[in-house]
């Protein structure tokens, strides 16, 4: 697949699969990393750390399955890491979106396979601001400061990604369960 | 929706943008469920709506199964064992 050619949509139980397998890899390492009980932590903390941590496994995951073809999963991997960076400086530096997202569409320095989508035509976009188009803007990460073409791209395969990874978790969930 | 211009402003610009807008909202539709029931055209802005409505769905539901797997994860003791056996029957 040459990279000027729009790659198809992911195949849905591919991408399942691949999302699955990574997903329990994280799972692992996250249960042997944090047998250690954290003795300054109440329960509460504690429950709402864990879970937190099994999310951002999930959002990694999937992203990291996607890898940097699409620009919403290199906003998901691209926070991540600037996550586990800040927290590791000890420092609180609110960050603004806008920035986030400028440096994001210029990351692409580890884009193994980076297509750019074209827009077919740039220069007239009157929906860009309208009010429903924000709340999308601020649901889809990455999303903040694209065209309106390409928003509607991504987030038709943020939909798709994100569902299939709401399944596979509730398959996993009924798995421990059961068993 | 703001107006569309009828006469573009450069010439040779296509002026199928309206169109492939539709495409990519009717692409959308099919993504988000009970689209079934909706099956005569509905309008664009409706459609974002039940897209942004359907996406904090999906995340709030990874919140609440993040929460329940950490739960079970942490109850079970053999966690190594069951992510050995389901990670073997999906390789």
């Amino acid at each position: 697949m040459s990279p000027s050619q729009q790659p198809s949509s992911p195949n849905p139980t591919h991408l399942k699969i691949r999302f699955a397998r990574r997903f329990l890899r994280a799972l692992n390492n996250l249960n042997i990393t944090k047998t250690s009980p954290d003795d300054d932590d109440d329960g509460e903390n504690r429950v709402y750390r864990r879970s937190r941590r099994v999310k951002i496994a999930a959002y990694t995951a999937m992203a990291s399955v996607v890898g940097s073809r699409r620009a919403w999963s290199r906003a998901v991997l691209w926070k991540v890491r600037n996550r586990s960076r800040n927290r590791s400086l000890l420092s609180v530096r609110p960050r603004r979106k806008r920035v986030d997202c400028k440096i994001t569409n210029n990351d692409h320095d580890h884009a193994k396979v980076f297509v750019r989508r074209r827009n077919p035509n740039p220069k007239r976009d009157p929906f860009r601001d309208s009010g429903q188009v924000l709340k999308l803007r601020k649901l889809v990460p990455g999303a903040e400061t694209m065209d309106s073409w390409c928003l509607m791209d991504e987030t038709a395969d943020y939909i798709k990604c994100l569902a299939a990874q709401v399944e596979v978790m509730k398959t996993l969930v009924d798995l421990y369960t059961t068993t | 929706m703001s107006s569309r211009r009828s006469r573009s402003r450069q010439s040779g610009e296509s002026m199928i943008t309206d169109t492939q807008m539709a495409d990519l909202i009717s692409k959308l539709q099919q993504l988000i469920p009970n689209h079934m029931t909706k099956s005569s055209k509905i309008s664009a802005s409706k459609v974002l709506q039940e897209t942004c409505n359907y996406i904090r769905s999906l995340q709030r539901e990874v919140d609440d199964l993040s929460e329940k797997l950490s739960e079970l994860l942490e109850s079970t003791d053999n966690n190594s064992a069951q992510a050995a056996i389901i990670k073997s029957l999906i390789m």
